[in-house]
């Protein structure tokens, strides 16, 4: 057979080494999202654990508040019930989250409850699931980054395309938490 | 921890540290006279080997006897003159200044952070062979514990040319402060930030590639704080564990602090620690031979390479214990 041939030879097998190593790395980035997602997850619920015992150290201090305890109580049991969808669950999160940074806010009239042992090493958790949750987010936010710059540059762009791979959405703060939270309000 | 100024450092040197600081001087002005007169010993030793070697054919070697004891004389007691004029020197003028910066801190001179530690913060990875250091600086800023001294370490190549001679180069890795702090979070694994040299030259895109391919690291964390990203590098076990640590708040005081010592730093965490690096080209807090010791402007600068080291601890503010770990 001719030179020709094999240099033909060559080079399909050139592209086609190329083309799975792409396909690989888009499908490496896919599940990077996914794994961030999930991350992020595990630490909702860790979070949503906590709850309870959050609940129980400051319900007997705050007994007329109950209002802020149910609320607290039905978005637990909705987040944990469901295996909601991306958008869902950061809905539920931020909400909660506006909810119990009220409650610790609120928490500033009770000195008695402010200086328990019991009270300050729950909030030090809660401080610290929030700072994972965040770092979490921020993890998501990179990865998806990366996913989304595989899917728009070439000649990744290409592949995704065939693949069927779009962009996704960042984990973006819904615009009721950016505002400043009114403790009042909450506490109705 | 009280933040000392430099009119406070102003009245410190005036009340505690000149009195201290002018019998050194009498023995630092000893000192340089001693050099001198060893410059002169050698100066009529290189005369002497012009007349006996060039002029007089080496029959006339017994005349170097004269001056060779005369510089061994000197020589030996110079080198005790010099040791006991640094260890007083640190343990009196160097010891005050940390004592005064705060009292919680410990000085030790001869002590320094040891080698497993060095490389417990994974910021060096080269091979270590030569390994030296002095002026530890150890005690407890409020909630934090603190260890930083200064460090030299090299490791050596050998070339050996054409003729069989091996000779044998020392280069550094690492010379400067190093160190170590209790961080106010509790995690495990390793995130090493690293001065970032090919994102600054490459750019973002080339750059990233470029650090991504750094396979003595572990993976490549990229951050979204631009500036950040500009000038370091950073390295992970785990992306979340990460960003956990390196808050948006870290990061901007991780790159102020780097603007202000205007050196290059490495910073790294590992198992709830931060380590901290700082390059320097001068060795530290040594005291002066040639010239007087007595100025203000030379305790200052003693003064501001310790508070630079003591200062992190604020600024990175590891005092703030609002997380589990108390």
């Amino acid at each position: 057979m001719s030179s020709g041939f094999y240099v033909f030879l060559g080079f399909c097998g050139f592209i086609f080494v190329l083309v799975v190593l792409l396909m690989n790395s888009l499908i490496y980035k896919k599940n990077m999202v996914n794994n961030a997602f999930s991350t992020i997850d595990v630490l909702l619920k860790k979070r949503f654990d906590l709850i309870p015992n959050l609940v129980a150290a400051v319900k007997g201090y705050m007994a007329h508040e109950a209002g802020v305890f149910t609320k607290i109580a039905e978005l637990r049991s909705r987040a944990l019930s469901g295996q909601g969808t991306l958008n869902e669950t950061i809905a539920l999160d931020s909400e909660l989250t506006g909810v119990l940074r009220g409650l610790l806010v609120s928490v500033e009239n009770y000195p008695a409850l402010k200086a328990s042992d019991n009270f300050m090493q729950l909030q030090r958790t809660l401080n610290e699931v929030e700072e994972q949750i965040s770092a979490a987010r921020r993890a998501f936010n990179a990865a998806v980054n990366e996913y989304n710059n595989a899917v728009q540059m070439v000649p990744t762009n290409v592949l995704a395309s065939l693949m069927n791979y779009r962009e996704k959405k960042f984990f973006t703060i819904l615009e009721a938490e950016k505002k400043n939270i009114n403790t009042g309000e909450l506490l109705k | 921890m009280a933040v000392k100024t430099l009119s406070e450092l102003a009245d410190f040197y005036s009340a505690v540290l000149l009195p201290v600081l002018r019998p050194l001087e009498a023995k630092r002005k000893k000192l340089a006279g001693g050099y001198l007169k060893l410059t002169l010993i050698t100066a009529v030793v290189l005369l002497l080997v012009f007349i006996v070697f060039v002029a007089g054919n080496g029959r006339l070697w017994w005349l170097f006897l004269f001056p060779g004891a005369a510089g061994l004389w000197v020589g030996i007691d110079l080198y005790g003159v010099g040791r006991s004029y640094t260890a007083e020197f640190k343990n009196s003028v160097i010891a005050a200044l940390v004592g005064f910066l705060d009292k919680g801190l410990v000085y030790n001179w001869e002590s320094h952070i040891g080698l497993e530690e060095y490389q417990n913060s994974r910021i060096f990875l080269q091979r270590v062979d030569r390994y030296s250091g002095d002026d530890l600086v150890s005690g407890k800023l409020d909630k934090t514990r603190i260890r930083f001294s200064e460090l030299h370490t090299e490791y050596k190549t050998q070339t050996t040319d054409s003729k069989g001679h091996t000779e044998t180069h020392w280069h550094t890795i690492f010379k400067g402060l190093f160190f170590i702090a209790d961080f106010n979070k509790d995690f495990n694994g390793c995130t090493v930030v690293l001065p970032d040299v090919a994102e600054k030259m490459l750019g973002g895109f080339l750059g990233g590639l470029l650090q991504n391919m750094n396979l003595s690291r572990a993976k490549l964390i990229k951050l979204e704080d631009p500036e950040f990203e500009k000038n370091f590098a950073v390295y992970g076990e785990d992306q979340v564990t990460a960003r956990y640590i390196l808050s948006t708040s870290l990061m901007e005081r991780l790159l102020a602090y780097k603007k202000e010592t205007n050196k290059t730093v490495y910073f790294s965490f590992v198992d709830s620690r931060i380590y901290v690096a700082v390059a320097y080209n001068k060795n530290l807090f040594e005291p002066k031979i040639f010239g007087t010791i007595l100025s203000f402007e030379a305790i200052k600068e003693y003064f501001l390479d310790l508070k630079l080291a003591v200062d992190l601890v604020d600024e990175l503010s590891l005092n703030t214990r609002i997380w589990s770990k108390t």
